[in-house]
């Protein structure tokens, strides 16, 4: 079923999308992750202009993002303060990525800088993702031969000292942290950036970031990461789209509609497999990715020319 | 479709017979003025119908008249990337840019170029994708780093199937009467496309033709694209609330389950 696609200016296969973002939607929604990180590659392997596929993408977050955050919301799992300081952050970076992205594509190396952006941090993530999965695995095996309980707390590593004593510090109740804004400003502008350049929503390096960097209680992390990429998603949508003209929404709408419902059946399918086994499953996915895009980047290619209209 | 082609056949024998004049020439009528991109467009074909005028009516009968049909896409600005490799990484390294490129070019005759005229005609006509010539922005045509961007230009669109070559295409009803299938891809430019016809006589070029082709979305495609462009702020607003309205609908259906 084929289906001509306005921004793109392309005829693509709806069910070909449509499965695309439910086999996504099922994997965020067993690993508990955006999955924008994965879209946006198998998008670019579907011959989506890498541009489209990046500005379309974050249009797709806002979708999986709001579900999420108003779930947790509704828990009153977020700190909206946090979330706020992280927020103006975001949409700082954002901005400034939606510059960077203009200037990259004028320049003819945009889709050279979104492929090295994706091979270094998917390789990064998913390497420490295998390492650390595998070596819960043994940790837990090992428990359970001496009999004792694993404790996931002592992984955690004490409190940076360098972070404790920046300055402009505030306090923020709903953690019960006080802490100074200019880590969680800087955190909050690299995601921001991430979206814009990479269309991802950023949770992948939030969440750890938060847990390790910031000691934010876990109850809270998942809830205020998701609101924090919501906004910046929709900013970085809204930006693109003034800016690039490259927000599909019809891609955008099939990839929305695969993914939510690939999450429900992704959701119920972990349940059933344990964290530290759903953690190296993903890492290997990551990798797999990564290795993918890396391939094409070294490799001599078949046809050495490109066309784009405009000038250089 | 088939009885705007009867149409323009019918007012196309009625110019013939009304034709005073004993000067030999060509005229052309399409299937289509306007081809329509709907969300279900997958390519389609036109048929560009003509006749010889005035021809001496042995060499009709001989085949020593030909024809051969371009439909040409708007011209435009086409810069031409070529990889390097740095730091062991396939990167966009030397460019060069190329004005008047027709963004597509679809040609078919009645017999291979080569047997209809001689090349230098062919050249000067640019007839076949051979003979295309692009104006590069820098150095000459000469420069031989500018031939070989000039021939990735034809390859790549030649790959996109925007550049399409299909001699012998052109089959005669009768012997003053043509019919030539242009192909219409997927992946047609938008703007106004043009259909030219060239007429030969024993190798010699007689006259040429030509008519206006729009290429336009329609509907929904056109809105989108449109509103896109010109309002890119408030589009971008209309993404978001379609994404948070789709977000928030997945919450409230998959809660009550």
């Amino acid at each position: 079923m084929n289906l001509y696609l306005p921004i793109a200016e392309m005829s693509v296969n709806v069910l070909v999308l449509f499965s695309m973002g439910a086999g996504v939607g099922f994997l965020s929604g067993m690993f508990g992750v955006g999955g924008g990180f994965l879209m946006t590659p198998l998008l670019i392997f579907y011959n989506i202009p890498p541009a489209v596929a990046v500005a379309t993408e974050a249009n797709q977050i806002v979708a999986s993002s709001f579900s999420g955050a108003l779930a947790h919301l509704r828990r009153a799992a977020v700190d909206i303060k946090l979330g706020i300081m992280l927020l103006v952050g975001g949409i700082a970076g954002s901005a400034a990525g939606v510059v960077i992205f203009s200037a990259l594509r004028e320049a003819g190396q945009l889709d050279l800088i979104i492929s090295i952006l994706y091979v270094l941090f998917l390789g990064t993530i998913g390497t420490l993702m295998v390492i650390e999965s595998l070596g819960a695995i043994r940790k837990a095996r090992k428990a359970a031969e001496s009999g004792e309980e694993a404790n996931p707390a002592a992984a955690l590593p004490t409190h940076r000292p360098w972070i404790a004593n920046l300055p402009f510090k505030m306090r923020f109740e709903r953690s019960q942290l006080y802490l100074s804004v200019i880590p969680v400003l800087v955190l909050g502008f690299l995601v921001g950036v991430l979206a814009s350049i990479m269309g991802v929503g950023g949770g992948f390096i939030m969440v750890p970031a938060m847990i390790y960097l910031l000691r934010v209680p876990t109850n809270v992390v998942i809830g205020t990461s998701l609101f924090q990429i919501m906004f910046v998603t929709m900013f970085t949508t809204v930006a693109q789209a003034a800016t690039n003209q490259t927000v599909d929404i019809v891609l955008a709408f099939i990839l929305m509609v695969g993914g939510v419902i690939g999450a429900q059946f992704g959701a119920h399918a972990g349940q059933k497999l344990k964290g530290e086994q759903l953690r190296a499953l993903l890492g290997l996915i990551v990798l797999a990715v990564c290795l993918r895009m890396g391939w094409d980047l070294v490799t001599t290619p078949d046809e050495l020319f490109s066309l784009g209209t405009g000038g250089h | 479709m088939i009885l705007r082609l009867l149409t323009a056949l019918f007012l196309l024998l009625a110019t013939t017979a009304t034709a005073q004049e004993e000067k030999p020439g060509i005229q052309i009528g399409l299937s289509e003025e306007v081809v329509e991109i709907s969300s279900s467009f997958s390519g389609t074909e036109i048929i560009i119908f003509g006749s010889i005028e005035n021809g001496i009516a042995e060499d009709l009968k001989a085949g020593l008249y030909d024809v051969v049909v371009v439909l040409e896409g708007p011209r435009e600005l086409v810069t031409v990337r070529r990889r390097e490799r740095k730091l062991g990484i396939w990167v966009n390294g030397t460019a060069r840019d190329f004005i008047d490129v027709p963004s597509s070019y679809s040609v078919a005759s009645t017999k291979p170029f080569s047997q209809i005229t001689d090349a230098e005609d062919a050249r000067i006509l640019q007839i076949g994708l051979e003979n295309l010539s692009f104006r590069p922005v820098d150095g000459g045509i000469g420069d031989p780093l500018n031939a070989e961007f000039a021939a990735s230009v034809k390859r790549l669109k030649t790959d996109k199937d925007l550049y399409l070559e299909r001699p012998g295409g052109i089959s005669f009803l009768t012997p003053s009467l043509f019919k030539a299938r242009l192909a219409v891809p997927a992946n047609v430019p938008i703007g106004r496309h043009t259909a030219r016809a060239f007429m030969f006589h024993k190798g010699k070029f007689v006259e040429s033709q030509f008519l206006p082709l729009t290429v336009k979305k329609i509907g929904f495609e056109q809105f989108t694209y449109d509103f896109a462009h010109q309002y890119g702020f408030w589009f971008g607003i209309i993404c978001v609330i379609v994404a948070a309205f789709t977000g928030w609908l997945a919450s409230v259906v998959f809660r009550k389950n």
